[in-house]
């Protein structure tokens, strides 16, 4: 085991490392990042100098190899935009995307079991129909668009939900605040909703659809018919003797969802106004802020590898015929 | 086959989720009585006053420091921490008289020393600023030293001399910031820690969410309306509405044309359309990198001037930008443009005649000849679509254009700054209401980083170098309208809009926008 551990973790710099290289590279194949942080009219010696001040003006390996040394310390540098150290800017917002990763995560597994579950169970119905329909739509319905679909709606007509903005919770919990992370809590829960269903529809309509053909394989299966024929209760049979068995790749998908949905909070957090990570990486990408898109990108890399880690480590835990190797 | 969820057990589950959002109380941050919230499209990147290099930035800080003379919104230069100015005799040396009882918010007196070293700091190359001040304010007045002569009087030493409106508005621009708790910080400290000198003071900044000032009790120099303003980050425009429209923000910028009319039935806000400072115009590249029939036909004023009646400038307002405009005549802004130009009129059979004249009838392909236009896309209010329209104009007067809609940042912004964009290309940059010159300069040297055409007319540059010896305001505005004159016949751009702006603004409120971009709003009070 420890043996597999170390050889995951050394995989793991290689990883991030090559990341960090292709990110780099995109960054400033997209043109010089210089005449961002001038003024439009900045004369060419001002626009020379700024690039000189920033670094840019060295060749693109020489670049990098600092880059790299610096991260060997644990300094990635400071923001270019803002002049402050880049890692704590993006800790700062990592908060918030894992509030609405997490609550989009829950709110489509929540949902997705009872869902897949109904569908499976009446198969064939037009109750199944209509479930596999929604599912369809939620898969292909652009996020982007259900974000100002549920705004207009749900927020401006209906005035149920705010509209946009974000209350703290994980902030102030981290922080040993019990007090002020309860007292936000409602306000918090109000404001996820929204953009929680805008990146947790494509999750929880493919959910659905996984457990309603998992549950659909195991309820064909010999100890099913056993269990019935004992004449145990339809209930019982399903959530306890089926279900079990359908959620074991159920699980596998969750543990890869979290990834899926960290990454894919950017339009989520521009529609809503939500101060997390995508949104600041977004702008970061935008105004070429390099040291800050890579400590974004190391940060998200770590945790994407961490993951991938865990789900590989669960493995073993569910199934016993799997062995680290 | 059983059931295995009963009906009344999943109705209540949905009810309860959907009954829990509403059983708390209402969002914070919402606009009362002595609470104004803005929605901007973009956070401030810093609380540090020598970084500021966008509007966005400038009109949170415009209201937490405050500066020496304060551009008014009809363009006039009022005092503002200063009460009056001398110019010394060789035109180098600007002594400003400071109002007395002024104080920092850190507590201290305001003093000519906070003003000299407010400059002195940006100027220090050790602390690497990149902002406006530095960036074109301090070569754009030819910045030497700053010093104290006494506690209210401080003299700012300038290389040459200079049109005062211009120079004047350019130290407008510089945020007055107090010496004892700026040097006793960090430059990290500082970009968190403002300390400034104006009718509101930092209250709170959560990145990417919102920045919360309060009024300053003591500062007596402005009248505030409002205790508290909040200006909330709001990136997406359709969300901006929704918000002004739900009455949970009073000020927004940037409305979408398309949304306009959303806005203005919503009963609770309207829009002002107000016509911007921005100039945006088609320039034609004058470098001789450009090869081709059509690069060389745009080196020919005739033909030039033959295109500006190509353009039908008013069509594209009303239909792309949602606004009545009146086409530009020149660069420079009103009310400082010359009040003899008239903007060139749409008459495609003008510019066919004259096109003919120049020596570039049709062919029998019914081309006189190919370019490349170039344009970007999200820079500009409806920026691609107002190129192809342009584009598409151009072609039925027989100009085989070729239309590239490039990237703002990736491609077109790098292409504009090394002068590598056209031959053909649409642009807009910033102007002023304060002074015509300001507006001028984008062509102040040929090759200078702002003339991105490189058009070198040599009566242009010989009006530059009168300009330098005169001082009399009648002489210099007569030297300026014969300049314009030249480039209104010259013709290095196609003249078109000044690009308009759109605020949406609650009823609530009582607040006029500005033409320059600003979004100043210690004057705006509750409606009655």
């Amino acid at each position: 085991m420890a043996k597999y551990l170390v050889r995951r973790l050394l995989q793991s710099v290689v990883v991030i490392l090559g990341v960090t290289l292709l990110s780099f590279l995109t960054l400033h194949l997209a043109g010089d990042p210089t005449y961002l942080y001038v003024s439009e009219r900045a004369t060419q010696e001002e626009i020379d100098q700024t690039r000189a001040l920033l670094g840019f003006d060295r060749p693109l390996p020489e670049q990098y190899l600092r880059f790299v040394v610096r991260l060997a310390q644990g300094d990635m540098g400071n923001s270019l935009r803002a002049r402050t150290p880049a890692l704590p800017l993006v800790m700062e917002r990592l908060p918030a995307t894992l509030e609405l990763t997490i609550f989009a995560m829950v709110i489509s597994t929540l949902l997705a079991i009872p869902i897949g579950i109904i569908s499976a169970v009446n198969r064939g119905t037009a109750l199944d129909g209509g479930v596999m329909l929604f599912a369809m739509f939620g898969q292909s319905v652009p996020s982007f668009w259900l974000g100002i679909m549920l705004i207009l709606f749900v927020g401006l007509s209906l005035r149920w939900l705010p509209i946009s903005g974000q209350v703290p919770v994980l902030v102030p919990l981290l922080q040993g605040d019990l007090m002020t992370a309860a007292e936000n809590f409602p306000q918090a829960f109000r404001h996820l909703i929204l953009p929680g269903l805008t990146i947790g529809v494509f999750s929880l309509s493919r959910n659905a659809r996984l457990v309603r053909s998992s549950m659909l394989e195991v309820l064909a299966q010999d100890y099913v018919v056993t269990a019935r024929s004992k004449g145990l209760r339809e209930r019982t049979v399903i959530l306890r003797h089926a279900l079990r068995n359908a959620l074991i790749p159920v699980i596998t998908m969750i543990g890869l969802e979290f990834g899926f949905l960290l990454s894919g909070v950017v339009v989520a957090e521009t529609v809503f106004s939500w101060p997390g990570v995508g949104r600041l990486v977004f702008n970061a990408i935008t105004q070429r802020d390099i040291p800050l898109v890579q400590a974004a990108v190391v940060t998200f890399s770590f945790i994407f590898v961490l993951l991938n880690l865990l789900i590989d480590l669960l493995y073993v835990q569910l199934d016993p015929r799997v062995q680290l190797k | 086959m059983k059931r295995v969820f009963s009906p009344l057990g999943i109705l209540s589950i949905v009810c309860l989720l959907l009954a829990m959002p509403l059983m708390v109380s209402a969002q914070a941050a919402l606009p009362d009585d002595t609470t104004l919230v803005i929605g901007q499209s973009v956070d401030i990147a810093s609380l540090e006053p020598s970084l500021v290099t966008s509007r966005q930035e400038a009109n949170i800080f415009g209201h937490v420091f405050a500066t020496l003379y304060e551009i008014s919104e009809d363009g006039t230069l009022q005092p503002y921490l200063a009460n009056s100015y001398s110019i010394s005799e060789d035109g180098l040396e600007w002594t400003f008289t400071l109002n007395e009882g002024l104080t920092c918010q850190d507590g201290e007196a305001l003093t000519a020393e906070d003003v000299a070293y407010t400059f002195q700091r940006a100027a220090n190359p050790d602390n690497a600023f990149t902002g406006n001040t530095v960036g074109f304010v301090m070569p754009g007045v030819g910045y030497v030293d700053a010093r104290a002569d006494s506690e209210l009087e401080v003299t700012i030493v300038m290389d040459e001399r200079q049109s005062e409106p211009l120079r004047l508005g350019l130290l407008s621009e510089v945020y007055i910031h107090c010496k004892d708790s700026y040097e006793a910080m960090t430059l990290e400290e500082a970009a968190t820690t403002p300390i400034g000198s104006g009718p509101y003071r930092v209250v709170e900044w959560v990145r990417d969410d919102y920045v919360l000032i309060e009024k300053v009790a003591d500062f007596t120099l402005r009248e505030s309306g409002f205790e508290r303003i909040y200006w909330r980050v709001i990136p997406e425009a359709s969300t901006r509405v929704a918000e002004l429209i739900a009455g949970n923000v009073d000020i927004i910028a940037n409305v979408p044309p398309d949304q306009i009319e959303a806005v203005n039935n919503s009963g609770t806000a309207e829009v002002q359309a107000v016509q911007g400072t921005r100039r945006m115009y088609v320039g034609f590249s004058q470098r001789d990198i450009w090869e081709g029939e059509g690069a060389e036909a745009i080196r020919n004023p005739a033909v030039r001037r033959a295109l500006q009646y190509a353009v039908d400038v008013p069509t594209i307002c009303q239909q792309l930008l949602g606004v009545e405009c009146t086409r530009a005549a020149s660069m420079v802004n009103d009310p400082n443009s010359n009040p003899n130009l008239t903007p060139y009129p749409y008459d495609p059979a003008e510019a066919e005649r004259l096109l003919d004249e120049a020596g570039y009838p049709r062919g029998e392909d019914g081309w006189r000849f190919d370019i490349t236009f170039q344009g970007p896309r999200g820079r500009y209010l409806n920026d691609a679509a107002v190129v192809q329209a342009i584009g598409q104009y151009l072609t039925d007067v027989g100009i085989n254009v070729t239309v590239e809609i490039l990237d703002w940042t990736s491609e077109y912004l790098p292409a504009v700054r090394e002068h590598n964009v056209g031959p053909m290309f649409f642009l807009g940059t910033g102007g002023a209401t304060w002074s015509a010159l300001y507006d001028m300069t984008d062509i102040r040297e040929p090759q200078g980083g702002t003339n991105y055409t490189e058009w070198n007319n040599a009566d242009w540059f010989a009006g530059w170098e009168r300009l330098a010896n005169i001082t009399d305001p009648a002489q210099e505005q007569e030297v300026i309208n014969e300049m314009l004159q030249i480039m209104y016949d010259d013709s290095p751009w196609l003249f078109l809009y000044f690009q308009p702006d759109f605020y949406g603004v609650s009823n609530r409120i009582n607040w006029q926008a500005r033409r320059d971009e600003q979004v100043i709003v210690y004057n705006a009070t509750l409606a009655e």
